[in-house]
Formats: C-alpha cells, sequence, structure tokens
C-alpha cells in the first residue's frame, strides 16, 4: 500500500480531515483510505493500543441483513450463527456476525479488510422470484449508515464509563458481547472484540458503530474522554499488529 | 497575629506542617497548613466570627466543623456560599463574610437586633398577604438585607471543566465511618464488589475524632485495625471527598466528587451515614465560642487547632466527658461542666474527668451566654435545672470563651428519606430512627440508632452482609438486629431553656428563636410541615439538620400531640446544595453532518439547524443574505442549481406486503403503483393529524423506497415499526436515512449537466419521465434517481451511499461548470417551494391540521378498507371546517410581507395566522399560506392580517401554484 | 432512575426508553359509530394499579410490552409484542354500504 491522499479515492470516512490533521499516513483498503499510523514508531503505536488508542475503521468493509429468514439465509451460505442475540459470531475468515436481533445481522470484516465475504453474500442476495417464497432478509447498506471506530488498551471500560451506561469492564461484558445503547446520547452499537495473542492471551478492544452522520462529533467525544488516561489515534497497522 | 492556636502534633492528623498556605480573609493575611479548611485555618489564627447570620447579621463562627451549618458559609471571589468548615485552604483565595454591611467587624445593619420584634414569624405572610402593594416599599430593603452570598457578574470567572461517569457496584456503602467500614469489609469478605463513599478526606468518621475511653486509644487503634484490614481485601474501592446527594429509585446514585459528578448503580446499599450532634436552646446560643462538642473535638484531632482557652460544657451524655478529657490533653482549662441529668453516671469517663479535679455541676443548664467583645462569648450563667425546660433564677456566672454542647444526637437520615424510609421516635433514646426500609437499603450504626462502638461495628457487619447478600452473593447467614445498642441517654429529651430577653435560637440559619416558633403556633399553624412554611424553620442552607427534632419536640409540647407519632419534616434530595456545572456535565449535542457538510463550509454557507442536522441557508455573507437567496432562486429557475438534500428520511419497505403496509400507514394508495414510478405519500395519526409526507418510489414489486422529512423520520420509523408490531405483516422496514446521502440538480439545464456524468440511464423525457425513478450510476457511483418536482423545474434527486456524498458533490460541481451551477440553501428551497405552493409538515401544518384543513382530499385513497387516521378523517370531514390552508396575495402590493405566525381576523377575531410568505423573486409579489376562516376560503375572498405593530393589512385568497400553474416546467 | 428490563436488550437505564401508550385493542373502524371511535380515540382508563403499555427501546426502535405498577412504580414484568400479537392483521375491504369487518 502506497500513501496515498483520501480525496484521491470516491468513498471516504467522514473524518478523514480529523485523521489528516492528526497526522495520519493512509493506505487504501475497500476502494477508500484509511489511517495505517500516526507517525509513531510502531512500538509506540503498540504500546497506546495496549493502553487506550482509538482507530477509524469507518471504511472497511461492512453490511447487513435484517427481516424474516435472515439466519437462516446467511447460515445456507455457510456463515455460523449462534441462537443468542446481541452476541458478535466469528466467522472463518476473521469476520464477525453480530446478531443485533433475532432477524437482524450486522457483518464487520476482519481488520484484513480484504471484503470478500460481504461481496460473496451481496451477490448471492437476488430477489426471490416466486410462491412459495423463501424467507431471506434484506441486504441494509451498514457500510454507510455506520460509522466504525475500535477502541483498544486496558483502559478503555474506563473510559466508556464516562459516556455510556452500560458496565462494559471486562469482568462483566464479555469478549463477544454486544450491547446496543447510548453513547454520548447517540445510539450506538459496542462490540467487545479482544484482540487475540498467542496462549490465550488478549488485549481489550471494542468495536464502535454509530451513526455515520454524527463520526465527527463522536470521534471528538471519544479523544476528549479518553483525555485523562493519553488516549492517542492510531492507525490499522498497530491493530493488525497487536495479535502479533 | 498568626496561628496563635495551633497544637502541636499529634494533633492534627489532616493537616500536613510542611507545607504552609496562606490566603486573604477580609483584608487579614490568614496562614495554615495544607489539610485545613479555610474555618480550621481561621480559628489557629483566632479568627472566630467567620460570617454574620441571615437577618440580625449577628457574628457566627463554627458550629459543626463538619459542614452541616450555615454559620459558615463564606464569600469567595468566584463563588458565594461554600462552607468554610468543608473547603480547603489554599494559597491566594480571596475570603469574604457573608451578610453584613459597613465592616465586618462593625455591622451597621446588627441595629436590626433592637427591634427584632417588629420582625413577627410569618413576616412575610403578615406583611404581604393582604397588604400587596407594600412589596413595593419592603422588597429593595428585603432584597439587601437577606439572601445569602453574592454572584459578582464582573468577577474574574474561569472556565471549568465538569463531566460525568457512570460507576457500577455491587454493593454501595455510604459512610465511612465505623459502621461503613464494617460493613464494606462484611460485604467485600463474602465477595462483593463494594464501592464505599466517604464525604470527608479521610476515613473513619467518629473514629478520627471523636474519644471512647478515658486512655483515649481506642478510636485510632480501631481505625488502624480497618485500614490494616481493608488494605488488604479485594473488592473495595474507596471514594473519600465524595458527597452522595441522593438516594433514588433502583439504587441509583449520585455522587459529587471535585468537577466530576458520577451515577452509581449498585444492587444494594448500605446508609452509614451517622447522626448529627444537636444543639441546646438559651440564650446567645448563636455567638462565636458556643460550638458542637464534637466540633471542638475536630478542631483538635483533625486540624491542630486549639478551640479555646477555658471552657464550659453543657452535658447530657457520655460523649461530653470524653470531650472533656480531649479539651484537657489540649492544654485547655475546663472550668465547669453543667450536666442536664440530675445525677450523673460514674462512667469511667466521667470518673476520670472527676478525677482531673473538674467541678461537675448536676441538673443544672446554661441560661445565656455572655459577651462583653461583640464578637465572642467571655461567660457562661450556670443554673439549676427546675423543670422541663426552667431553670432557677440567680445563677452563677463563669467565664469562658468556649462553650461545648453535648446533648444528643439525630439521625442524618436524609439519604434513607429520598430512599423511602419511614422514621418513628424511639422512646428508649429519645431519638428517631428508621423503622421501615425500601428493599435493598440497609442502615448501620448510628443512623440505625446504634451508638456503642462495638454495637457500631456489629451492625455495620450485619447491614454488609444482608447487603451482600441481597447483591446474589452467597451468604451463609445474616446476623439478627443489634439488641444492645447503646443509645439510651445519649439524647436528651428538653435541651431547651427558652429565656425571657430572647436570642435563644432554635434555627441558626434562618435567625429563629423560641418565641418565633411558640408564635407561629399560636398563629395556627400547629403542625411541622405548616409551622416549617409559615416560620421558614428548617429552610435554610443546613436544612434542619439542627432545628428539625427541636421543632417537633416544640410543637408536640404546644399541641399536646405525643412526639411517638410524629416525624420531622420531609427531606428532599439533594443532600448539599449541587452546582449547575455537575448537572449539566460535559453537554453531549450530538448534531448530525452530512458527507458535504465541509464543502457547504468551503462555499462560505451559513449553516442552520433542522431537526438534529445541520443545513446550509444559503452562500453568503450575513450582510448579503436577500441578494444571496435571490441570486440561487434565479440560479434554479433560469439556469441550474445543486442542494444537499441528504437530512431528507430515507426508509426502505421491503416484503411482499410491502404495497399492504403503505397502504395501511399512508393516506394513498399503493398496490397498484408501477415499478419505476413515485407517488406521494401522507400521513397522519389516529386522531387524523398530518405527521409527515413526502414520496414512495417502486423500485422492485417488493420495494419502495419512501422518503420522510428531516424531522420526522425517526418518529415515522418508530410508528411504522409500533402498527407492524401489532399487525404482523410479512414486510420489513429500515430507516436508511444517514446511509444515503442526496442531492437535487434543478433546474432547465439540469439534464444538460446531469448526462455528462450519468451514462448508463436514459435521461431523455420519455426515458425518465416526471415522477420516475431508476438506479443506475452517477459519476461509477451507484444511486438511486428520482425525478421530483419540489422546487417546480426539471430537476433529479440523486441518492448515494453516504461515503461517496462528498465525491458526488464535487463531480457534479465541476460537470455543472460550464452551465455556471450554483448551490442553493434551505432558504431559496423554501422560497422555491412556496412559489408551488407546496406545504412543508410542521410548518404549514400544526397539531391540529386534518386533510381538510389543509385542503389535500385529493391525498385519500376512497376506496381501500383502512389506513391510520382514516377513520378519523372521515369522522372530521362530516364536520364543519373551523379553518382551512390557503394561497394568499396581498391587496396592496405596497403593504409588507407578512411573517410566519402573524394572526388572521376576522372582525376581531382570531382565526388563523400566517404559515409561509415570502416576496418572491420569480413573480414578483409576495405569496404566502394561511389560515383563514372556513366560509372564508374561496378563491378571491379577502382577510385581515395583523403585522408588525399592530397594522391591519389585506390578504386576497389565491389559487396556487403561483409560479407556473400549469407545471409545465418540472415535467420538461 | 428506573431500570427497565428491555426483552432484547437486558435491563438499561429507562432514559433509553420512549414511552408508547397503553395498550388497548383498537375497535373495528369500519362498525364503530363515532362518539364511540373519540371515546376510544381520546379517552383514558387512567386506573391505579397494573397497566399493560408499550414501550420502545430508543436505541434499537425495539418495541416490546411491560406490565407496571403505577401505584408503586413498579415494572412487573416484560415481553416480547409476539406475546399478545402473534397473528396477521386484516382489514376487510369496504363494502358498498360502508361497513367492513376485521378478521
Amino acid at each position: 500500500m502506497n500513501a496515498i491522499n483520501p480525496t484521491s479515492l470516491k468513498r471516504r470516512s467522514f473524518i478523514y480531515r480529523e485523521l489528516v490533521k492528526l497526522g495520519a499516513a493512509f493506505g487504501e483498503v475497500n476502494g477508500a483510505a484509511v489511517a495505517l499510523n500516526f507517525g509513531a514508531t510502531r512500538e509506540a503505536e503498540l504500546a497506546s493500543a495496549r493502553r487506550l488508542a482509538l482507530a477509524d475503521l469507518s471504511v472497511l468493509p461492512h453490511a447487513g441483513f435484517k427481516g424474516r429468514g435472515t439466519a437462516e439465509w446467511l447460515t445456507a451460505q455457510g456463515l455460523s450463527i449462534g441462537p443468542d442475540s446481541n452476541i458478535a459470531y466469528g466467522q472463518a475468515g476473521g469476520e464477525l456476525a453480530a446478531r443485533l436481533a433475532p432477524a437482524e445481522i450486522f457483518l464487520l470484516d476482519s481488520l484484513a479488510g480484504s471484503g470478500a465475504l460481504m461481496q460473496r453474500l451481496n451477490s448471492a442476495w437476488k430477489w426471490a422470484e416466486a410462491a412459495p417464497r423463501p424467507q431471506q432478509g434484506y441486504p441494509l447498506p451498514r457500510q454507510d449508515s455506520h460509522g466504525w471506530f475500535m477502541l483498544a488498551g486496558e483502559f478503555a471500560p474506563e473510559m466508556f464509563s464516562k459516556m455510556c451506561g452500560v458496565d462494559l469492564r471486562r469482568d462483566r461484558f464479555a469478549d463477544g458481547q454486544i450491547a446496543q445503547t447510548s453513547v454520548a446520547k447517540m445510539g450506538a452499537i459496542i462490540i467487545r472484540a479482544d484482540r487475540k495473542v498467542k496462549y490465550g492471551r488478549a488485549h481489550a478492544a471494542y468495536h464502535v458503530l454509530a451513526d455515520i452522520a454524527s463520526a465527527e462529533y463522536l470521534w471528538s467525544c471519544l479523544l476528549d474522554a479518553g483525555e485523562e488516561f493519553g488516549i492517542k489515534p492510531v492507525g490499522l497497522t498497530a491493530l493488525r499488529d497487536l495479535e502479533q | 497575629m498568626s496561628d496563635v492556636n495551633r497544637l502541636p502534633a499529634p494533633f492534627g492528623r489532616l493537616i500536613d506542617r510542611s507545607e504552609t498556605v496562606s490566603f486573604d480573609f477580609e483584608g487579614r493575611t490568614i496562614s495554615g497548613f495544607k489539610g485545613d479548611t479555610i474555618a480550621s485555618a481561621l480559628c489557629a489564627n483566632d479568627q472566630w466570627m467567620i460570617s454574620r447570620s441571615f437577618k440580625y447579621h449577628r457574628p457566627r463562627g463554627v458550629l459543626t466543623m463538619a459542614g452541616q451549618d450555615a454559620n459558615t458559609l463564606v464569600q469567595l471571589a468566584d463563588e458565594p456560599n461554600c462552607l468554610a468548615d468543608k473547603y480547603p485552604a489554599k494559597n491566594g483565595l480571596k475570603v469574604k463574610a457573608q451578610n453584613y454591611f459597613g465592616s465586618f467587624d462593625n455591622d451597621m445593619a446588627r441595629v436590626v437586633e433592637l427591634v427584632h420584634r417588629f420582625l413577627p414569624v410569618g413576616f412575610y405572610y403578615k406583611t404581604f398577604n393582604e397588604k400587596k402593594q407594600s412589596w413595593s416599599f419592603w422588597e429593595p430593603i428585603v432584597r439587601a438585607m437577606t439572601g445569602l452570598g453574592a454572584i459578582d457578574p464582573k468577577a474574574d470567572f474561569h472556565e471549568s471543566y465538569y463531566d460525568k461517569q457512570y460507576l457500577f457496584a455491587d454493593v454501595a456503602v455510604i459512610g465511612g465511618g465505623p459502621a461503613g467500614l464494617a460493613a464494606a469489609q462484611a460485604a467485600a469478605e463474602a465477595g462483593a464488589e463494594v464501592i464505599l463513599i466517604e464525604e470527608n478526606v479521610a476515613l473513619g468518621g467518629s473514629l478520627g475524632y471523636a474519644r471512647f475511653d478515658a486512655e483515649g486509644v481506642r478510636a485510632s487503634r480501631q481505625l488502624g485495625d480497618f485500614e490494616r484490614v481493608l488494605a488488604g481485601t479485594k473488592g473495595v474501592e474507596i471514594m473519600t471527598g465524595t458527597i452522595c446527594s441522593g438516594l433514588f429509585s433502583d439504587n441509583w446514585i449520585p455522587l459529587i466528587k471535585g468537577n466530576r459528578f458520577y451515577k452509581l448503580r449498585a444492587k444494594s446499599i448500605v446508609v452509614a451515614t451517622g447522626s448529627i450532634e444537636q444543639p441546646a436552646v438559651f440564650r446567645n446560643n448563636d455567638l462565636p465560642g458556643v460550638i458542637m462538642a464534637s466540633a471542638a473535638q475536630r478542631l483538635i484531632r483533625l486540624y491542630g487547632v486549639r478551640p479555646g482557652r477555658k471552657a464550659v460544657i453543657l452535658a447530657a451524655n457520655d460523649d461530653a466527658y470524653g470531650a472533656a478529657l480531649d479539651l484537657i490533653d489540649a492544654g485547655l482549662t475546663v472550668a465547669a461542666i453543667a450536666d442536664l441529668r440530675p445525677t450523673v453516671p460514674q462512667t469511667p469517663l466521667v470518673a476520670a474527668v472527676a478525677a482531673r479535679g473538674i467541678e461537675i455541676l448536676a441538673g443544672h443548664g446554661i441560661s445565656e451566654a455572655l459577651y462583653s467583645a461583640k464578637t465572642h462569648i467571655s461567660g457562661a450563667v450556670l443554673a439549676p435545672v427546675t423543670g422541663e425546660g426552667t431553670l432557677g433564677g440567680g445563677g452563677k456566672s463563669v467565664a469562658c470563651d468556649l462553650i461545648l454542647m453535648s446533648v444528643g444526637f439525630s439521625p442524618a437520615g436524609q439519604l434513607l428519606h429520598h430512599a423511602g424510609a419511614k422514621f418513628g421516635y424511639c422512646r428508649q433514646s429519645d431519638m428517631f430512627q428508621p423503622v421501615e426500609l425500601p428493599a435493598k437499603v440497609h442502615a448501620a450504626g448510628s443512623v440505625n440508632n446504634v451508638y456503642d462502638l462495638g454495637a457500631v461495628i456489629a451492625d455495620g457487619k450485619r447491614a454488609g452482609l444482608a447487603a451482600a447478600k441481597d447483591a446474589g452473593l452467597n451468604v451463609a447467614s445474616v446476623p439478627a438486629a443489634i439488641t444492645e445498642k447503646g443509645n439510651v441517654g445519649r439524647t436528651h429529651p428538653w435541651p431547651i431553656f427558652p429565656h425571657d430577653r430572647g436570642f435563644d435560637f432554635v434555627d441558626f440559619d434562618e435567625d429563629l428563636k423560641y418565641h418565633d416558633l411558640i408564635n407561629g403556633i399560636a398563629d395556627g399553624y400547629d403542625n411541622v410541615e405548616l409551622l416549617k412554611r409559615y416560620s421558614t424553620v428548617g429552610m435554610g442552607p443546613s436544612q434542619g439538620r439542627h432545628s428539625a427534632v427541636t421543632s417537633v419536640r416544640i410543637v408536640s409540647r404546644e399541641t399536646g400531640v405525643d412526639i411517638a407519632g410524629m416525624s420531622v419534616t420531609t427531606q428532599r434530595p439533594p443532600y448539599t446544595p449541587e452546582k449547575f456545572g455537575h448537572l449539566a456535565g460535559r453537554v453531549f449535542d450530538p448534531g448530525r453532518r452530512t458527507a458535504m457538510h465541509h464543502r457547504h463550509l468551503e462555499l462560505g454557507a451559513q449553516m442552520m439547524p433542522a431537526g438534529v442536522w445541520w443545513r446550509p441557508a444559503y452562500y453568503g455573507g450575513k450582510a448579503d443574505r436577500t441578494n444571496a437567496i435571490e441570486t440561487e432562486v434565479k440560479a434554479v429557475r433560469e439556469n441550474v442549481g445543486l442542494i444537499d438534500v441528504s437530512t431528507l428520511g430515507g426508509l426502505d419497505v421491503r416484503g411482499p406486503d410491502a404495497a399492504e403496509f403503505l397502504n395501511r400507514m399512508y393516506t394513498f394508495s399503493y398496490t397498484k403503483q408501477p415499478i419505476g414510478r413515485s407517488r406521494y405519500v401522507l400521513m397522519t395519526d389516529n386522531a387524523g393529524v398530518i405527521t409527515d409526507d413526502g414520496v414512495a418510489c417502486r423500485f422492485h414489486d417488493e420495494h419502495f423506497y419512501v422518503t420522510a422529512t428531516t424531522s420526522g423520520v425517526d418518529a415515522v420509523y418508530r410508528q411504522m415499526l409500533f402498527w407492524n408490531a401489532q399487525w404482523r405483516l410479512d414486510v420489513d422496514v429500515a430507516n436508511v436515512t444517514a446511509a444515503l446521502c442526496g442531492v437535487n440538480i434543478a433546474g432547465p439545464k439540469s439534464r444538460q449537466v446531469l448526462q455528462k456524468v450519468c451514462t448508463d440511464i436514459d435521461l431523455s423525457p420519455e426515458g425518465f419521465p416526471y415522477m420516475g425513478v431508476k438506479m443506475g450510476t452517477v459519476a461509477g457511483i451507484p444511486a438511486r434517481l428520482m425525478r421530483v418536482g419540489f422546487v417546480g423545474e426539471l430537476g433529479y434527486e440523486i441518492h448515494v451511499p453516504a461515503g461517496f456524498g462528498e465525491a458526488l458533490w464535487d463531480e457534479l460541481m465541476e460537470a455543472g461548470k460550464p452551465e455556471g451551477i450554483r448551490p442553493f440553501g434551505v432558504e431559496a428551497q423554501r422560497v422555491l417551494r412556496l412559489e408551488k405552493g407546496h406545504i412543508i409538515v410542521s410548518q404549514d401544518t400544526d397539531g391540529l391540521t386534518n386533510v381538510w384543513e389543509a385542503d389535500m382530499p385529493w391525498a385519500l385513497a376512497k376506496t381501500k378498507p383502512f389506513f391510520v387516521g382514516g377513520r378519523s378523517t372521515e369522522i372530521m370531514g362530516k364536520m364543519k371546517l373551523a379553518r382551512k390552508l390557503v394561497g394568499f396575495t396581498l391587496k396592496d402590493s405596497g403593504d409588507p410581507c407578512p411573517e410566519e405566525c402573524h394572526l388572521v381576523l376576522k372582525g376581531e377575531e382570531i382565526v388563523g395566522r400566517i404559515t409561509s410568505a415570502v416576496k418572491s423573486p420569480s413573480v414578483g409579489k409576495v405569496v404566502g399560506l394561511a389560515y383563514v376562516h372556513g366560509d372564508d376560503s374561496a378563491p378571491g375572498t379577502e382577510f385581515t392580517i395583523k403585522v408588525q405593530g399592530g397594522r391591519r393589512i389585506t390578504g386576497v385568497v389565491t389559487k396556487y401554484p403561483f409560479y407556473d400553474p400549469e407545471n409545465k416546467r418540472q415535467e420538461m | 432512575m428506573k431500570v427497565m428490563n428491555c426483552p432484547l436488550n437486558g435491563p438499561r437505564n429507562i432514559s433509553e426508553f420512549a414511552w408508547g401508550g397503553e395498550v388497548k385493542p383498537m375497535p373495528d373502524p369500519a362498525t364503530m359509530g363515532d362518539k364511540e371511535w373519540a371515546a376510544w380515540l381520546f379517552l383514558e382508563a387512567n386506573e391505579a394499579g397494573l397497566v399493560r403499555e408499550w414501550w420502545c427501546h430508543v436505541p434499537t426502535s425495539y418495541w416490546f410490552i411491560a406490565e407496571r405498577n403505577n401505584i408503586t412504580d413498579e415494572i412487573i414484568k416484560t415481553y416480547p409484542a409476539t406475546e399478545l400479537f402473534n397473528t396477521r392483521v386484516e382489514f376487510a375491504a369496504k363494502a358498498p354500504s360502508g361497513s367492513g369487518e376485521k378478521k
């Protein structure tokens, strides 16, 4: 990935200007520019990601399906989806299928961001032709409805408690659990998605999915709330490297 | 003068003698140590008078040293009403006393004392109830004389950062005294996650300052034990310097620490807030030098401050003797102990005091505190008790500069009150006690009427285990309630000794004397709640902490109602005043921005709020507003314009029942709507009131893309889900408002511009007619295109995934350069649509407008079985119309353009209002929409409009559209 | 602040919820007289005691039903709307006479 300018591509994160101001170096993923790092050394960004860091993943592939038959159809497409709502189920390629409701799935790509699963599903989905019509749910434009941030590091739960009324501490909110709640007075989806290292160790990390139109607001709220813990923006590289 | 009253270590466990601080008090430089409060530093410097009283401007000094009284409210440069006995002494503070005129030491208004008989109880009621005009005479006097601190608008206010945080715990323990410490330890040992909240800077409560044994070692030993055990116990988070300001439903606990407001949710609560030492009533009991025994002990042990030189103690319990020993240890002389009890039990503490040769006068009280200096007491008159509240005459004067009151306690039950606990009077202890607690709330220690230290610790342990059990932890057994409480003989039932010459204060905050209450009761306010409101007893800043029990006792005796059946007045949150900053916290205001937001700013747009969104009002400087809007209107009418319509609501309605669902939600019929076409949607609620509108675009037999208004879409979405939760149709509704952003490219040259970047759609009038909808790409971006006519020109609405929004804007602006494309804002759009007579729901409709009033029966499908609001619409259709929305112009073209909400009159009666009006650039005159009387709606009818300044002008009902009435331009 | 148990999302602060009114079955609009219709529309029983209400969890737009005691302010139970509404509701086509029937 060569260094690129976010405006050279047609798909853009709603907060690319903020990332530029913070000194981001960008690479192309999913037809858009994603911040790879913010100019610090690899070790420094990794240290931030272990302590408290915020990353913008908004342009990474994410998608969704909703409506009667959604889970059945996705299962038929090879996804592994458990029965409980508000759990994010891991997929073979490292993607997450977040079951928001019995008939609603939010799909998040792995941090590799190839988009292969989303592409396959979107092209497999067709309007059913005739009765008896199979129930299949409908695709949702999740790529564009929700900004996608990752908050990583051991201080993340404490920081969340400054803007969210759900107890997200690690011993109360398990890996893979989902909270659909209010964050800084916005509706938001929080998914605990630890970055796993060898021997069962893991670094705390949470996906934050919220109204794309308030992405700039939420980004600034999160940075503000994290200030007392020394929050830093980090790029995709540090988040990927957390698992090494 | 310096800190002449400072005691050597080990007195002063809270101060750090290695660091001095100095601040200004009324022009004096006061020096103290880190850890001092303003009040402790003042006392160390022999400055006993700290403020003046509210009504009579009497000198006042420390009373409790616990932040429980209003005597020590002081004024800081940027903050009024600070508790001097809590506020930390800091370098550079500018502290002033409150409630004085002229000089603090020589307050000119103290003459009010001389005329106090003319300020009777119920002054406000008596003076202003019937003679209301007298308020104009009294107001300036009352306003200047009363009130507490002042806010100085010219002060150098510093901005502060306040914020909030949620906390979670199994068990919240409020109060870090012996009961709270024992409760926290027991709950944590049972496996609970505990948060222990202490208002003061250090844990310990009475263990930090009180004396439980003659040797004076038990308290510190016990505190040390707790500290050691807690340090080794997992699961206790300690928050000191933290005020719990209330208890609310489901154990919701607000906490204030510094500039942060915490919202703690606990599974169960232990309230161990202790008790409040109560004053005695005697003449001049309010003057500096008369303090609670516990306040003297706090000064000595917490701050290392000698509370005086020579003391008299008014006693009614064993605690007084512990305080006496402390005074002796601190080097004071104890001149005498007047003990209200006829015989003094020979406890170890009493024996220790007696052994030091102190005079103990059993069966004696204080009839009066004497003063020679204007600002401090100089003696006490001791007299034998002859009956309940009476003392023998004569009496013996004893010189002293300190009087301690140690006559009893009252539970600090505010938080339990908030939680809904009921209190009753305990005859054995002569104190109120909690008798009924809400579920999952426990009381422990002296707030629970348990006083003996061993019993307090046992009670704390019991409550801690009970709370852990409530929180779902496995607790083998919870001990039974404590029976040996050590509460008998702690509190005197009548430490009230009124004096013929008055100034025997019951309420220090409000300057209420014994006879004020007696007179209030005599005026007929013979119930504590009524008396409180009439006399204001208990309504000052300390909220009755020291006056409530005394006033209950007085009411009981005066009315003959048994005190056992009475209660103190209701206590409500907050426990102490909260700052607006704490309540506001960090303001979360999530405004929504479209993908093109920054492009608008770069183009010089003036942004305006539209619901929760920000939209461009117009492009250009504020001074150039009118011209900018007219130019934008002209660009659309004559050339081509581009507007960001991303904020418009968008709903994907999909499924076999999609058309049936829309039939039920909207007034029109959608079953036969062709694919590739759009149709108007009008929503009414169950009462037939218009709530929203938009268009439904059919992209597939089972897929409608429905638009909704910017501010209405969330409610529309919620209503759709609400109804289908009942109907169970096979349809899915998704709110895709933010996921799709959009522009409307409008004007005669819009097709010419669009076809440069849109090559996969036939844009010809035949291929893509008016009201047609298509999917395709624009500049390579997947798009939904609609030919709609809100502004009345040829135009295309283009909706694309939000991530591509900025690129779409850029591509269209670039493509339109040769044609001179111009961005236009909401203001121009409003003019354009008004020229076409399109209504805006919630601007041209209100909370009552129905389909008939809005003159839109054309939007009703006649034959379908049901739609929400259909039945009500049908009923209202049979009724006479009170008002109707009409188009209008002005009779006299010289008249000014009316504004929104100017009134429409019929005779002198208000019958309607202007909803929209503008001087139309396209038709060259004023056009608008208005509600007129139902009888006046025929075109050509004249009606009266009352405009600015009360002027009346004449409007003429006019058919609309005002512009291009045959709608040819939008169909080009 | 009270806590309400959302059947989908679990216990949450009541500030995450919106009230949707009492659950009161709609009478057949086609056969109901004007006055009776108006009474159903505008008059609430407003009884003290157990009430059954619609509530919506706002962040997920999830509608459910809550039963609570409005005297003690206790939420007795909450459950999905499907427990009360589990069959498709139809409205009969308008007969020429103007009377219809809900199946």
